[in-house]
């Protein structure tokens, strides 16, 4: 089925709610609708099959208007269709109805559109603060047009983080808290994990450790200062970052990349795939106590912070791309360096490869550990390696290619079993993958410029850009008033829905496997620093510490 | 006379403290906020390329333990009174090094809404190894910086900076 028809079919399904239905651009289709006919509308996709639920965007649409506007991506190959709904600015109409029983994933865009800005949403199960401070007042909203840095004074008497005081919860179950410093995570969150004797019974996290304000920060920075900015989003994958930013603002200012240049970010992307996937075997590793297999992958590791530096002179934030194009080439001394360094990594992957499949004490913490069915990957709304080592194939570069990818194009590596062992796999042969890529665009590289001019004002207008990031699909909502900066810029970051699969998948579970399961999804705090989830099974009531000793003194006592 | 008193013990005794402390640093990591490239770069330089352990430096879990607190990122709301609360459970005498360009002025998250500032407004720091993020060797050499300081038995920069403070103009 081609875009036009996966769209007409997703208009025929919405036909009884459409207001007003626009096509922004050749792969979207926008739908207007009302508040009261959004679950109707979003069950009738969800039950269609009709891709799934990628982002939700909430803007302000400015004091003079009066309205607040909230966008739900729906992601199916390349066609995206968007419910769009207008609600008044003031707090008694802005209302939307949850849609976090219908698709679970949903609880984390509700939350962040509440907080941020300041969409009230009925009928949710908890409205805990997610990733703003705890001590942020009622009613302040950072996204907001009229938003000032002054209304964000503390509340005085609270703390910036209020959790709950760990102890007994009642009979056998304890309460064990995790975070948010601690030896297993290098990033800061705060895990609650309910035990009963060994077993977890209830997971609960709180984030916003890392919550720096970044889109707020990118309506007061110009379009290249932006790019510096949200290379900046995270360390590890800033490169995809940039590359989803610059790929939004060119569709926006309507320039063509040059081939050459778009085949250069490739090759960048692909070798920080290599390095974060290497990252995360080692800390993966790492978890599960096997520190020498995490020495030698960080070891091996270092050979493709060669190969990145070589190629673009920094080691972690690369600024490899400017608007336009890239600003570093690839000569004939450096594609040599890199298909050396290639031939080395990839016999490392081929050894590691063998150890994580055939080591026995390794294979008993990830082997039928944590295992998520296609059918639940697809119901969690899961994504990158998590999703593909479910046999679900959620690939961006496969499904909607960009850039170079039209012309190189890539097959995505997937498993079946959906265990740990499956997650190690899938990435582990993707690096595979992606050194045979590398390869193939070094040595198929397209001549030509590197760059084209970019205006320094971008043409009035809205574009959704997708990359497929090492941890999965990464989403940039990019909209223009047609000045030196953006009117919004609305990241959706791949471990925001990868989520779920840890808490779900938690309870059950033994303790010590927990953090083998934060890491089997490969986490980046500092990329989706915005949400607090809760699940419990039967909790009964939190003791304080204080309350406890209480009751041991009494119960000595007797 | 008591043994504690004499002079030749006290000096003994520090010599030999100084020379404990500077050859078994233990370190703890504290992120408060940062992207995550100042982290990588710490854990790199613990892997087998640049190897810190050589000098007897080791990433320890528990603060309590830690005589080094290594810190990143600018200091969010949410993470500044879990930072000072890590830093007063640390024992004495402690240190604090502050790494990456955010840590040390706020970097590009400087003004954001969320983001208080600098380490040095919420801890005393005695290291700043600036970069964004800096180089393992960067690292090393601002962890050896502080070594050396201390060998040739100087107090903490930024201890001296607080007698410094405290002298009446």
């Amino acid at each position: 089925m081609n875009i036009e028809q996966t769209l007409q079919t997703a208009e025929q399904l919405l036909t009884s709610w459409n207001k007003e239905a626009t096509h922004p651009e050749s792969n979207r289709l926008d739908i207007l609708i009302t508040a009261d006919d959004l679950r109707p509308a979003v069950t009738a996709l969800h039950d269609a099959r009709w891709g799934y639920l990628s982002a939700i965007t909430g803007l302000d649409l400015g004091v003079e208007s009066g309205q607040l506007e909230a966008l739900y991506h729906f992601c199916n190959g390349p066609a995206i269709t968007t419910l769009k709904i207008h609600v008044p600015r003031t707090a008694d109409d802005a209302v939307l109805p949850t849609i976090e029983d219908i698709i679970p994933p949903a609880t984390f865009f509700e939350r962040e559109l509440h907080e941020t800005v300041g969409f009230h949403i009925s009928g949710v199960k908890s409205m805990d603060r997610l990733f703003i401070p705890d001590d942020w007042p009622e009613g302040v909203y950072p996204m907001r047009a009229d938003f000032k840095i002054e209304q964000a004074q503390p509340v005085p008497g609270r703390h910036a983080d209020e959790l709950p005081e760990e102890g007994v919860v009642g009979g056998n179950t304890f309460v064990v808290p995790i975070g948010p410093q601690h030896p297993a995570l290098k990033e800061p969150g705060h895990f609650e994990f309910t035990v009963d004797g060994e077993i977890v019974t209830a997971a609960r996290m709180r984030l916003g450790y890392a919550h720096r304000g970044i889109e707020k920060a990118a309506e007061s920075r110009n379009w290249i200062q932006n790019l510096y900015l949200f290379e900046r989003v995270c360390g590890i994958c800033s490169h995809v970052h940039t590359m989803a930013y610059a790929l939004g603002v060119e569709k926006l200012a309507k320039v063509e990349v040059p081939m050459r240049a778009q085949a250069i970010r490739q090759i960048v992307a692909g070798l920080e795939r290599i390095h974060s996937h290497l990252l995360w075997l080692g800390v993966a590793a790492h978890e599960a106590g096997f520190d020498t297999l995490f020495m030698y992958s960080w070891r091996d590791r270092e050979t493709v912070m060669n190969l990145l530096e070589q190629v673009t002179g920094n080691r972690v934030n690369y600024s490899a791309n400017v608007l336009g194009g890239v600003k570093c080439d690839i000569g004939a001394e450096q594609a040599k360096v890199i298909k050396d360094g290639l031939d080395f990594l990839e016999t490392r992957i081929r050894h590691y490869l063998e150890v994580v499949t055939t080591d026995a004490m390794f294979l008993n913490r990830t082997r039928n550990v944590g295992t998520i069915t296609r059918e639940e990957a697809e119901r969690f709304g899961l994504l990158g390696p998590t999703a593909r080592a479910s046999g679900l194939v959620r690939d961006v570069r496969v499904e909607a290619p960009y850039g170079a990818y039209t012309r190189f194009p890539i097959s995505a590596v997937t498993a079946v079993n959906g265990d740990l062992e499956a997650r190690c796999e899938v990435r582990l042969n993707e690096l595979l993958v992606s050194c045979f890529a590398i390869r193939t665009l070094i040595d198929n590289l397209p001549e030509g410029p590197l760059f084209v001019k970019v205006p320094r004002k971008i043409p009035a207008g809205e574009t959704i850009s997708r990359v497929e990031a090492p941890r999965g699909e990464l989403m940039y909502y990019i909209k223009s008033a047609g000045g030196e900066t953006p009117a919004r810029v609305h990241v959706r970051t791949p471990s925001l829905c990868n989520w779920v699969s840890v808490l779900e998948k938690a309870v059950g579970r033994q303790l010590a496997d927990v953090p083998m399961l934060i890491a089997g999804m490969d986490p980046c705090f500092s990329c989706n620093d915005r949400v607090v989830t809760v699940k419990h099974s039967g909790q009964q009531k939190t003791w304080s510490w204080k309350q406890l000793r209480e009751y041991g003194i009494e119960y000595y006592n007797r | 006379m008591n043994i504690k008193n004499d002079p030749l013990w006290v000096q003994v005794m520090k010599k030999v403290r100084t020379w404990a402390r500077l050859n078994s640093i233990w370190a703890i990591h504290f992120n408060s906020g940062s992207c995550n490239g100042c982290d990588i770069e710490i854990l790199a330089t613990l892997t087998p390329r640049y190897d810190v352990e050589r000098f007897g430096i080791k990433l320890e879990g528990s603060p309590r333990h830690a005589d080094v607190l290594i810190v990143t990122g600018p200091v969010t709301r949410q993470a500044r009174e879990r930072l000072l609360r890590t830093y007063e459970q640390m024992p004495e005498p402690k240190f604090v090094i502050s790494v990456g360009s955010c840590s040390i002025s706020g970097g590009v998250f400087e003004g954001c809404y969320n983001v208080g500032g600098a380490v040095d407004e919420v801890i005393p720091v005695d290291v700043f190894i600036p970069g964004c993020p800096p180089r393992p060797e960067a690292i090393v050499d601002g962890i050896i910086q502080l070594l050396t300081h201390l060998k040739e038995g100087n107090l903490p920069p930024s201890q001296t900076k607080k007698l410094v403070e405290q002298v009446p103009a």
